[in-house]
């Protein structure tokens, strides 16, 4: 119905094809004028910048001047660079740990949630866990960083319950200071990645869930056979996310110890920034952004492969 | 395995809310007492209220808040508005380059901001011609770019659910594509619309490198203001420890006032199946 009265209307201006691709030249003009403003800011704000800094590790670059091209010399570098080594050695046992933490915590509560049959208690428990999204994240770091301390709240409760032995300077200690930083956030709930893992379990078709229920798969059986690999794009997505994020680790380290004692705090992309922010080493840190880049997508890739729905 | 009992269940539970709540009564708590009632124990509960700690707070975090309120709300409403228009062209438009186009915009989730932000931070610095790089609007922009591929992704599915028959009716009636987008496709939008809103505010309040790298001292946002205040604090040992703790309070009430009120919003934002990838 619509093509014919659109059909009669574009006959009436007399010449059907002139008048029909007039007209269609005209709808993809509007449709490239909604999109404009998306792609100006993209453009200039994104790709610009990724294309710099996906070419920038090739060259020895002030960030004022222009860059010079120096082939793979800044790679070359990195390989021998040992403050490199230690900071990649860092970020791994850094990412194994908070991507754990990504992941168990919030699934948990997701799932116990779940399993609440009360609608308003339920509503009652997604709220709460909700909440603290309220803290701002900075927050959550400079306290944190109160808790470590000799007189802080991690050494006044292990006094309290008798274990002085315990008690240790937590982020001035180059042995914690890396495990302190990563365990930074206890219990670790995320509200974001509990309230994706509950959109999943949610998301179960009611008649699986019933059926388990009359097979008598309940609690933990139930729990392996049908809701874990009911939610497996949830663990994939947030699987993603959290491979992303363990690569980004910047200001916890920044603001808490800037990278040290010593070493012991530096990630790469703590030793990126620094390279480029404090010492102007714009192509430098561009290469060392560029391998971390690679690495990730790397993991994601695997990621992708290994799990699949 | 043995099934686990509804009382451990919620026993666990309970704990684990009560923990995940704890910095903030830790925050409450100390905000109100003497520096040597911290001291002495940082868990008790106060004997004194140090009510002046919050007015000393104000007083110091007041102008970067509303630096960060202006930042995050002018950001967030550029976000929503061109990501909509975006979504709305992918989803009812057809033209050429339109698979290329989505796919440009895809890929963006998958560059992590990390390898963007040195040459981000000189590219704004760019800007300088315009005044812009050490004014609000040096933040402003990179976010509103930043927020355009979550957004457009989110919108898109929804609008996929709306009838398309009903959009090929209103173009037949003669209704110009700013007129369906604005009239029809909008209105029918509004939750989402605010759910991509507050999902967007959350990590734009909470950025600090970006700020930390751009802003002269007039328009630091409030991260940045916290953390100068920590070290100020640091510095003359631990007498501000009370004012400290208020700010960090006050700190959270804008994101409390907005969750307060739209908290369901961010829920159902991130429930709504919309993010299934």
């Amino acid at each position: 119905m619509a093509t014919t009265g659109a059909t009669i209307k574009e006959a009436g201006h007399g010449g059907i094809l002139s008048a029909r691709s007039r007209d269609r030249l005209r709808r993809y003009l509007a449709a490239y004028v909604f999109l404009v403003p998306t792609f100006v800011f993209i453009g200039y704000f994104l790709y610009y910048p990724a294309y710099r800094a996906l070419t920038g590790g090739f060259t020895f670059w002030d960030g004022f001047n222009a860059p010079e091209y120096i082939g793979l010399d800044n790679f070359r570098r990195a390989a021998e660079d040992q403050i490199l080594r230690i900071a990649t050695k860092n970020n791994l046992i850094w990412a194994a740990i908070e991507i754990t933490l990504a992941i168990i915590p919030s699934f948990t509560v997701a799932a116990l949630i779940f399993h609440v049959k009360r609608d308003g208690l339920r509503y009652l428990y997604r709220t709460l866990f909700v909440v603290p999204i309220i803290i701002p994240a900075i927050v959550t770091i400079l306290l944190w960083r109160y808790y470590y301390q000799g007189d802080g709240l991690i050494n006044v409760l292990l006094e309290r319950v008798g274990l002085d032995r315990l008690t240790h300077f937590w982020i001035a200690d180059p042995g914690t200071a890396l495990y302190a930083l990563a365990l930074m956030g206890f219990p670790w709930v995320n509200a974001f990645n509990m309230l994706i893992f509950f959109a999943g379990l949610q998301n179960i078709p009611t008649e699986i869930m019933e059926a388990a229920e009359l097979d008598g798969a309940t609690g933990m059986r139930r729990l392996w056979t049908i809701e874990i690999p009911m939610v497996l794009a949830q663990f994939k997505l947030l699987l993603i996310l959290a491979i992303i994020t363990s690569g980004q680790n910047i200001v916890t380290p920044l603001v808490m110890t800037q990278g040290g004692p010593g070493y012991s705090t530096y990630t790469v992309s703590y030793y990126m920034y620094e390279t480029a922010v404090e010492y102007g080493e714009f192509g430098y840190s561009m290469a060392i952004a560029l391998l971390l880049f690679v690495f990730i997508l790397v993991l994601t890739a695997i990621n992708q492969r290994f799990i699949r729905d | 395995m043995a099934r686990l009992s509804l009382v451990t269940r919620h026993t666990v539970l309970i704990v684990l809310a009560l923990l995940a709540l704890f910095p903030i009564g830790f925050l409450l708590i100390n905000s109100v007492k003497t520096e040597l009632a911290y001291s002495r124990d940082p868990l008790a509960l106060p004997e004194t209220f140090e009510w002046h700690h919050y007015s000393e707070a104000f007083d110091l975090i007041v102008r970067p808040i509303l630096n960060s309120v202006v930042i995050v709300a002018i950001s967030v409403l550029g976000i929503v508005t061109f990501a909509a228009m975006s979504a709305y062209a992918f989803t009812f438009m057809s033209f050429p380059l339109r698979r290329l186009l989505f796919a440009l915009v895809f890929v963006l989730l998958l560059i992590p901001g990390v390898l963007t932000l040195i040459p981000l931070y000189l590219q704004i610095k760019r800007l300088d011609i315009f005044g812009l790089s050490n004014s609000w609007g040096g933040l402003i922009l990179p976010y509103i770019a930043a927020g355009q591929a979550f957004s457009i992704f989110v919108l898109r599915t929804f609008f996929g659910g709306i009838s398309k028959d009903l959009i090929d009716a209103a173009r037949v009636d003669g209704a110009s594509e700013w007129h369906i987008f604005g009239k029809i496709v909008v209105p029918l939008s509004v939750p989402v619309l605010v759910s991509v809103i507050v999902v967007n505010i959350v990590p734009l309040w909470n950025d600090y490198l970006l700020p930390s790298l751009l802003l002269s001292e007039k328009y630091r946002t409030l991260t940045i203001a916290l953390v100068s205040l920590q070290g100020n604090a640091l510095s003359h040992s631990s007498s501000q420890f009370g004012t400290l703790m208020a700010a960090y309070v006050i700190a959270c009430v804008p994101l409390a006032i907005v969750f307060a009120f739209l908290m369901r919003y961010y829920v159902q934002g991130l429930t709504s199946g919309a993010l299934k990838l």
